[in-house]
């Protein structure tokens, strides 16, 4: 009788153990996934999120439910995904300015390298330096140079403190040590009209914005790692560290992950990778589709937050 | 511009050719629906309906697609007035000014009478700032670049001003209330340097007040909290037998002709300016028609003309609002942002490039905004009679259904429980100054103007390099004239509420 009692409750408990391990290897996810953005309607990361969470169902057998939560930039919505359960089911889609810089500027409640970790990097934005077509400053190293030579003079219209426009132009003139004059404007929108108007002598801008103002605007470098023939010089090539200058949107999870969970979703994301669907309808949107697996990103991580912290102290300490 | 009217002729061929025109105008008329649909209900926001339905639009010709969403987003701007008549909600900035004689009409029992008057003045004001755009685009474009942040900031004074001098009540109690709004815009972070101001350490105000909850809550909840107040039993037996009313008369509508046309203009006027937008639009309408009225005492107290007014005016700044996107591809707001996405999703990149490569295209869609609107006039009077049923629902029901929805739309707009206790204090904070006579409708507009007119103006002091005063004066001449108006317009006003005021004393005291 004993014996049976004894056989009874560990068979019962492998049994329980066998159906949870299997719960989380295989029935994962069993409901819809949310992912936070920490950012309002209508902006380029609300426009890439409509995009994958309607194409990655198929590949993990469960919807992805976008959830804006914009405020306090982007505070509102990080907080709240730090303190969301570890189970997979909340991802947070941020960008790498509010994941490694935010920290350095801003007193957060809560610490993005220990609280999230890379499920993947969707995709990058990569920025380049723009002028009026009528600019005297006909290419990158004249600009910088005028930018030595009187300092204060130059005025850099940029999309809003520490965000994606401003930083890699910041990161620039700070390695250069050129002194311009730099004004926010909401957003990349108005920082061109700036631009335009005459208001500002140069700005950051994507790729995508600058093609449809055709011979209004000259660029003068952009961030790319390699040359592309026909397009203007890098910010590698006059010796500028420029990888640091894109901006990386990236999903993440809450750090206490289950390991085979965070596998499942990599894999998830790769497999979308593939679909010629996503890729015409990102193509659409004028986005790249350069996937960087989560475990790959995680090393950028470090050195992100590094660069960040020097330039934020030289651009406060003056 | 010989150009223009081939484009154009073109344009109308695209759009007018037999085989596609059904097809579009069914996209069109489901877009006015649904946006009528989340623009009615608090919290389904006319933003988020497109953001979420872009994707489709990838998959659609554009000459489908995009006329979906321009319906989405004229349904909803008429759908965001339809709970601000009936129930005092404004469910967007853009429908507050409806709210001042909407919700005393209906309780006039003349609730389809205004639900009317807000879609024809909508619809007018909406078809006419169109067609000005579809023939002034260039000159639109050219006067929107010059606007840079010193203008912007006094356009957003002046406005400022002109509202709260024609605000109800009296005049510096107007303006104690217009700055108890701009202290509170103040909280959160500052809108240049993203610091925190005011937040003591509570990490759930460093993004601030939110707008919705606190429109909703100091137009609506304190409404309901007042209605109430009124001896309870008898408000709610007493409007059971409230009628939807009797239908818009030609004659009233002939009569607001005035008014919507002054509306129109200024309504277009405003789009032209990026970065002013609806709320201010309706705001300086209605104060206007007030203005020039030979009545102004009855606005505010169940005024047909007052509706027409912020109706017409809100609208009327859609057109002129899209051509920064499509001559430039500067979107001015989140919804032209959207729609900037829709346009390069489907092969048409806004910009100087646009007009002249596939000028045709963007006519068709221009002349699909102005078909938009006459298929709108048609379901909008289709659909009226449902939505002023509202008014047979017995109180004792409505007002805690209206009391669910107000939570449960501001819940869903950002799904942020602070946003729960921000409609809960200023139901308080609306109810306690409307029981003492203040308007409540100053502190929202400081409250939507005060972190603009801050951005432009710390913006201003930034591009001066630190000669502030030299550089408006030799650099920029429009501001200059802007800001010598300011005080003039102000003056004018002033003079009149007080000789207004005073006649009216010495009427009553007369009759007395």
């Amino acid at each position: 009788m004993r014996m049976n009692l004894m056989k009874m409750v560990s068979s019962a408990a492998l049994m329980l153990g066998l159906s949870v391990g299997g719960a989380m290897a295989q029935d994962f996810p069993n409901k819809p996934i949310t992912l936070i953005l920490p950012l309002g309607a209508g902006g380029s990361h609300d426009l890439n999120s409509r995009v994958f969470t309607s194409i990655i169902p198929q590949y993990l057998d469960q919807a992805m439910i976008v959830k804006l939560m914009p405020g306090a930039s982007g505070q509102t919505g990080t907080a709240a995904a730090a303190t969301a359960p570890a189970d997979g089911y909340t991802l947070l889609f941020s960008h790498n300015y509010f994941d490694q810089l935010q920290q350095h500027v801003k007193d957060l409640p809560y610490d993005t390298t220990k609280d999230f970790v890379t499920v993947a990097r969707l995709n990058s934005a990569r920025f380049c330096l723009i002028v009026r077509a009528d600019s005297p400053h006909k290419d990158i190293n004249g600009l910088l140079e005028f930018g030595r030579a009187n300092p204060g003079k130059l005025e850099f219209a940029h999309s809003g403190q520490w965000g994606a426009g401003m930083v890699p132009g910041a990161r620039l003139l700070q390695w250069a040590k050129v002194n311009a004059n730099m004004t926010p404007y909401r957003g990349g929108g108005p920082s061109l009209r700036a631009l335009l108007a005459g208001d500002a002598d140069f700005t950051v801008q994507l790729p995508s914005t600058i093609a449809g103002q055709g011979d209004a605007v000259r660029t003068l470098a952009c961030v790319n790692d390699e040359p592309v023939v026909g397009s203007p010089p890098t910010f590698k090539s006059i010796g500028f560290p420029s990888e640091l200058g894109e901006m990386h949107r990236i999903v993440m999870a809450p750090r206490g992950i289950p390991a085979d969970r965070l596998a499942k979703l990599r894999e998830a994301f790769a497999k979308m990778q593939e679909d010629k669907t996503y890729q015409r309808m990102m193509s659409r949107l004028g986005e790249d589709t350069n996937l960087m697996d989560g475990a790959e990103y995680e090393k950028l991580r470090p050195v992100q937050s590094d660069t960040y912290k020097e330039l934020v102290e030289a651009m406060t300490k003056g | 511009m010989e150009d223009l009217f081939i484009s154009m002729g073109q344009g109308a061929a695209i759009l007018f050719n037999p085989a596609t025109l059904f097809i579009t105008i069914l996209y069109m008329i489901g877009g006015l629906l649904l946006g009528m649909f989340v623009g009615a209900l608090p919290g389904l926001t006319t933003l988020t309906a497109m953001a979420i339905l872009l994707p489709i639009v990838f998959f659609l010709e554009p000459i489908f697609g995009i006329p979906f969403l321009l319906g989405i987003y004229k349904g909803g701007i008429y759908g965001g007035s339809i709970p601000a008549i009936l129930v005092s909600m404004p469910g967007t900035g853009a429908a507050v000014a409806t709210t001042f004689d909407g919700p005393a009409l209906t309780r006039q029992g003349k609730g389809r009478k205004a639900l009317e008057m807000a879609l024809f003045s909508s619809v007018a004001g909406d078809l006419t700032s169109d067609i000005f755009t579809i023939f002034m685009i260039i000159p639109i474009a050219l006067i929107a670049l010059k606007i840079g942040p010193p203008e912007l900031g006094a356009v957003l004074f002046l406005s400022l001003i002109v509202i709260s001098a024609t605000g109800s009540g009296a005049f510096v109690k107007g303006l104690l209330v217009m700055v108890l709004g701009l202290f509170i815009a103040m909280i959160g972070q500052d809108p240049i340097g993203a610091l925190s101001r005011f937040t003591f350490g509570v990490f759930e105000l460093r993004s601030g007040i939110s707008l919705l909850p606190m429109l909703i809550g100091l137009f609506a909840l304190s409404e309901l909290l007042l209605n109430i107040e009124k001896k309870a039993s008898a408000y709610i037996d007493a409007k059971l037998k409230v009628r939807e009313g009797e239908r818009l008369k030609w004659s009233e509508f002939r009569a607001c002709g005035r008014t919507i046309m002054r509306s129109t203009a200024i309504g277009t006027s405003i789009g032209i300016i990026p970065g002013v937008g609806q709320v201010v639009a309706a705001f300086v309408g209605y104060a206007a028609a007030k203005n020039a009225s030979k009545h102004p005492e009855k606005f505010g107290k169940g005024e047909l003309e007052g509706v027409a007014a912020a109706e017409a005016a809100n609208n009327a700044v859609n057109g002129p609002t899209l051509v920064p996107m499509l001559t430039f591809g500067i979107p001015g707001d989140n919804i032209t942002a959207i729609l900037l996405g829709a346009f390069v999703a489907v092969g048409m990149r806004p910009g100087p490039q646009l007009m002249a490569e596939q000028g045709p295209q963007v006519f068709a869609i221009l002349l699909a905004m102005v078909l938009a609107n006459v298929l709108f006039l048609i379901v909008g009077y289709l659909s009226i009679p449902l939505f002023a049923r509202v008014v047979r629902i017995p109180k004792s029901l409505l007002m805690p259904l209206t009391i669910m929805f107000a939570f449960a739309g501001v819940f869903a707009v950002r799904n942020n429980p602070t946003d729960l206790y921000i409609l809960g204090i200023f139901g308080a904070i609306g109810y306690i100054l409307r029981k003492y006579h203040f308007d409540v409708a100053p502190l929202a507009m400081a409250f939507i103007l005060g972190p603009e007119i801050e951005r432009a103006l710390s913006q201003t002091i930034s591009l001066s390099k630190g000669n502030l005063a030299g550089y408006i004066l030799f650099d920029r001449p429009i501001t200059v004239v802007i800001l010598v108006l300011t005080p003039l317009i102000a003056w004018y006003l002033w003079r009149r509420s007080t000789k207004l005021r005073r006649e009216s004393l010495a009427m009553t005291g007369q009759e007395e």
